[in-house]
C-alpha cells in the first residue's frame, strides 16, 4: 500500500532570515562585480580616450616639427647656398671645354627622383583576413555545411570512404 | 495589525514617490519646453566640436628631389580677453616683437572693460614666425620672475595666446616663382593656389579638408581622425639648369638693355620642360607683393603669357610646311632679283636689310632670313589653304595644354575671316601679322626637333598620392611632318648656322636653329626702332636632347636677334650640355660607334 508522507514543520523564521538576507548580499555582490566591471573598462576607456587626444596634439607638434626641420634643411640646401658653400670650398663651376667623360658600362642614371613605389596594381587572390574571424560561428558553420560538397544524386559511399 | 512604524515608513515611502514624480515632471518639462532646444545646443558645445581639418597641402620637388615649395608653421598671435591681466605688458612686448604691430592698437584691444564679461579672442597677427614666438616665450619667462620677486600680478601675459598654423614656404626664393605660382595661405578658408603649378593643380595639392568631430568627453574619443595629405608633385623642372637660365636671363637683360625676356629649356623627346626662366622675378615667400612686382599688364609668366609677334624664327614652321608638302626641296631656287616681292601687285615685302640677295637655295633663303623669298614660298608654293592647314597642325591659333594656369593664345587670323588679306599670308611666312607664345613656338618647332612628332609640353613628371608614385607619359599632340622632312630641315639649319659663322655656334656641339627679329606694331603701324629677339636652337643636331627658345623684348644693345638672342642661345647651350651630361660630338658618336 502505498502511502504520501508531508511535511508537517515549517522553516524556521530565522532559516528564512538567512536565506533573504543571502540572496539579498548575493545580489549585492554581483551588483558590485558588475559595477566594478563597468568602473574598470570606463576608467580604461577614458585613460585610452585622453591618450589618444595626447597622441593627436603629439601628432600635430611631431608633423609641426618635421616641417619645421624639412623646410630648414630645404632653406640649406637650397642652390643659391650650396653654390655659396661650394665656393667657399674651393670648388668653381666647370667650363664646358674642360670636361672629360667616361664611358661606364652599364651606367644608366635615372636623372628623376622616385620618392614613393610606383602605383602597382594589386588583386589579392586570397582574402587577407580569414572568414573564420569575420562571421559568426552559426554563420561559419552554416558556410561549412554549404561547402561539404554533398549532391542529392551522389550516393553517400561516394562521399564518405 | 499594522506594524511598528507603519506611519514614518508610509511618510518616507509618499516623499520619495513625490519626489520622484517631481524628478520625472522636471525631466519632461526640461524636454518640452522652449528652453530645450537652447540647453541641449549648450550640452553639444560642451561635448565637443566639428572641427574642419585642412590636410597638408603637398610639397612640389623638382625632378632631382629637391624642395622647391613645401609647408612650414607660422603662428596665430591673438588675445583672449577673458585672461588679460596686463594690457600695458602685452601691448609693450607684442609692439616691440611684431613687425606692423602697433601699441597703441593692441593696447586698445586688451584694455577692453568687457573682457570680464565677455569671451573674446582677437587675432593680433597672423603667421608670425617661430623665432618671435620663442622671443614671447622668454619674456613671459622673466615677467613670470619678476613676479615672484615683487609678489605681484604684473607684469604679465596672461592672455595672449598664439596657434600653429601651417604656412606655404618657398625655400629656393625667386627660383622658378614664374613655374611654381604661389599660395595665398593668409586666410584657410579662402586660400588657394595661384599661378604656374599651384594653381594648375591646386584641387591635387590641397587634398580634402574633411570635418572631424572632436569631442571633449574622453569617453567619445575613439580614434584619429584621418586625413590624407595632399598630393606632392615631381616636376619636369632641374633646379639645375633653372638657376643656370635665370642667372643667364638677368646678366643678358643687364648686357642687352631689354625689357624683358624668357628662355624655354625642353626636351623635344618628351615635352619636358627642363627650365623655364622669365623676368620679373617674384619672391613667392612674399605673395602679397605680387602687385608692387607684376604692375599693371605684366604677365606672371611670359613664356606662356604673352604672345608676340616672333619674326623670322617662324620662317622654320613656313619652311617645313614647304618641304613637307613637297613644294620645294631644299635646292628649290629663288631669284631674288630687286629685293622687293609684291603681294597682290599691292603690298611690297622687303628683306631685313632691304637689299636685292640674288639667286637662293631654300638653304639660303633660311641662312640669310630673307622675307621676300619666304614670302614667295607662302604665297606661289603653298597658298593660303596649306600653309594656314599646316599652322593648324602646329598647333597654333590654340592653346598647347601645357599644365601651368594662364596660358594665352591669340586665335589665328585665317583665310576665311573678314579682316584677313592675302598681305597676312605674306607677313605670316616670315613671323609678323601673327601673334604667338614662346611656349607655342617650342612645341611647335620641337616637331622639328623629333621627327615630326610634337609632344605636349609639360612641367609634372610624376603625382605622389597616398605613398604612390604616378608617372605622367608623355603625350604627342601631332605629327605635323613627316620624319623626314624634320631630318631635311635640321641639317639645313644646322648647315645654314656653320656657313654664316654665327654666334649661336657651340664648339664640339653641331646644332640647329634660327634667329628672330620681329618689329613691333604700335598704334601708327611698325613704326617703332624697337624689336623682339629671338632664338630657337637644338641640339645634338643628329639626335637632338634639347631645345632651346630665347626671347629678349625690346633690348636696346642691337634689334638684331642673330646679335642679341643668338649669344645668349650660345651661352646657355654651353653649360646646358654639361648639366644634361651631354658629351661632344666627336666623343658621343665615337662611343656609339665603338
Amino acid at each position: 500500500m502505498k502511502t504520501n508522507l508531508i511535511q508537517a514543520y515549517k522553516q524556521a523564521p530565522w532559516r528564512i532570515q538567512l536565506q533573504w538576507i543571502g540572496l539579498f548580499l548575493l545580489g549585492l555582490v554581483l551588483i558590485a562585480a558588475i559595477t566594478g566591471v563597468y568602473l574598470n573598462i570606463s576608467a580604461q576607456a577614458a585613460t585610452s580616450g585622453r591618450m589618444i587626444q595626447f597622441i593627436a596634439r603629439d601628432i600635430d607638434d611631431i608633423n609641426n616639427e618635421i616641417a619645421e626641420l624639412t623646410t630648414g634643411l630645404a632653406r640649406a640646401r637650397s642652390a643659391e647656398n650650396m653654390l655659396k658653400r661650394s665656393e667657399e670650398l674651393g670648388f668653381d663651376i666647370i667650363n664646358p671645354a674642360e670636361a672629360v667623360y667616361l664611358e661606364i658600362p652599364g651606367y644608366n642614371p635615372e636623372d628623376y627622383v622616385v620618392l614613393a613605389p610606383p602605383r602597382v596594381s594589386f588583386i589579392s587572390e586570397s582574402p587577407i583576413i580569414r572568414s573564420a574571424y569575420k562571421v559568426s560561428l552559426w554563420e561559419w558553420f552554416k558556410e561549412r555545411i554549404w561547402q561539404l560538397p554533398i549532391s542529392v544524386d551522389q550516393p553517400l559511399e561516394e562521399i564518405i570512404p | 495589525m499594522k506594524p511598528p512604524f507603519f506611519k514614518r515608513y508610509a511618510f518616507v515611502l509618499g516623499v520619495s514617490i513625490i519626489a520622484g514624480i517631481a524628478i520625472i515632471i522636471q525631466l519632461v518639462r526640461i524636454n518640452y519646453t522652449t528652453y530645450a532646444s537652447e540647453l541641449i545646443a549648450k550640452s553639444e558645445d560642451y561635448q565637443g566640436v566639428n572641427k574642419l581639418v585642412y590636410p597638408p597641402r603637398g610639397t612640389i620637388y623638382d625632378r632631382t628631389g629637391h624642395i622647391l615649395a613645401t609647408n612650414q608653421v607660422g603662428y596665430e598671435l591673438g588675445i583672449d580677453l577673458k585672461h588679460v591681466i596686463d594690457p600695458e605688458s602685452i601691448a609693450f612686448a607684442i609692439a616691440t616683437l611684431v613687425e606692423d604691430v602697433e601699441y597703441a592698437d593692441v593696447y586698445t584691444i586688451a584694455n577692453t572693460g568687457q573682457r570680464e564679461q565677455e569671451n573674446r579672442y582677437f587675432v593680433l597677427s597672423s603667421y608670425v614666425s617661430k623665432e618671435i614666438i620663442q622671443e614671447i616665450e622668454n619674456l613671459e619667462e622673466n615677467y613670470a620672475l619678476r613676479r615672484a620677486e615683487t609678489k605681484s600680478i604684473k607684469p604679465s601675459l596672461n592672455g595672449l595666446v598664439w596657434t600653429p598654423m601651417s604656412q606655404r614656404a618657398y625655400p629656393e626664393g625667386t627660383l622658378a616663382a614664374n613655374i611654381l605660382g604661389f599660395y595665398n595661405y593668409f586666410s584657410r578658408e579662402t586660400a588657394q593656389g595661384v599661378y604656374g603649378v599651384e594653381e594648375a593643380y591646386n584641387r591635387l595639392l590641397s587634398g580634402k579638408p574633411k570635418t572631424v568631430y572632436m569631442p571633449n568627453d574622453p569617453y567619445l574619443v575613439e580614434t584619429l581622425p584621418e586625413i590624407n595629405p595632399g598630393a606632392s608633385l615631381v616636376l619636369t623642372i632641374d633646379r639645375e639648369i633653372q638657376k643656370m637660365l635665370e642667372d643667364t636671363l638677368v646678366k643678358a637683360m643687364d648686357w642687352s638693355g631689354a625689357e624683358g625676356g624668357t628662355i624655354i629649356v625642353s626636351d623635344p623627346e618628351t615635352g619636358e620642360i627642363l627650365g623655364m626662366a622669365s623676368t620679373p622675378f617674384f619672391d613667392p615667400n612674399k605673395y602679397w607683393e605680387y602687385q608692387e612686382t607684376f604692375s599693371g599688364i605684366t604677365p606672371y609668366n611670359r613664356a606662356i603669357g604673352t604672345a608676340y609677334e616672333p619674326g623670322s624664327v617662324f620662317k622654320v614652321i613656313t619652311m617645313a610646311a614647304a618641304l613637307d608638302s613637297g613644294e620645294v626641296t631644299p635646292e628649290s631656287t629663288y631669284n631674288d632679283f630687286s629685293g622687293v616681292f609684291w603681294v597682290d601687285n599691292t603690298w611690297p615685302i622687303y628683306n631685313w636689310d632691304g637689299g636685292a640677295w640674288g639667286e637662293q637655295t631654300m638653304l639660303g633663303c633660311m641662312q640669310y632670313s630673307l622675307n621676300v623669298c619666304l614670302a614667295h614660298v607662302a604665297i606661289d608654293e603653298l597658298g593660303d589653304e596649306l600653309f594656314y592647314h599646316y599652322l593648324q597642325s602646329f598647333g597654333f591659333g590654340r592653346s598647347t595644354g601645357i599644365d601651368l594656369a594662364s596660358e594665352a593664345n591669340y586665335p589665328l587670323r585665317l583665310p576665311d575671316n573678314n579682316q584677313w588679306v592675302v598681305l597676312d599670308l605674306a607677313t605670316n611666312s616670315f613671323g609678323q601679322g601673327i601673334a604667338v607664345t614662346p611656349i607655342q613656338m617650342v612645341t611647335a618647332i620641337s616637331a622639328v626637333a623629333n621627327e615630326g612628332k610634337m609632344m605636349t609640353p609639360h612641367v609634372v613628371r610624376s603625382v605622389i598620392d597616398q605613398g604612390q608614385q604616378y608617372n605622367v607619359n608623355p603625350q604627342v599632340i601631332n605629327t605635323p611632318i613627316s620624319a623626314e622632312t624634320a631630318k631635311t630641315l635640321t641639317d639645313m639649319l644646322a648647315i645654314a648656322l656653320e656657313e654664316e659663322a654665327s654666334i649661336a655656334l657651340v664648339e664640339g656641339y653641331r646644332v640647329a636653329g634660327k634667329t628672330g627679329t620681329g618689329e613691333i606694331p604700335t598704334e601708327l603701324g611698325y613704326t617703332s626702332s624697337l624689336t623682339n629677339t629671338s632664338f630657337v636652337g637644338w641640339g645634338p643636331a643628329d639626335d637632338p636632347k634639347f631645345i632651346v627658345y630665347v626671347w629678349l623684348e625690346k633690348p636696346t644693345i642691337s634689334k638684331w636677334g642673330s646679335e642679341v638672342a643668338a649669344p645668349i642661345f650660345s651661352d646657355v647651350v654651353e653649360k646646358l650640355v654639361v648639366l644634361m651630361k651631354i658629351p661632344p660630338d666627336n666623343i658621343r658618336l665615337g662611343i656609339a660607334n665603338e
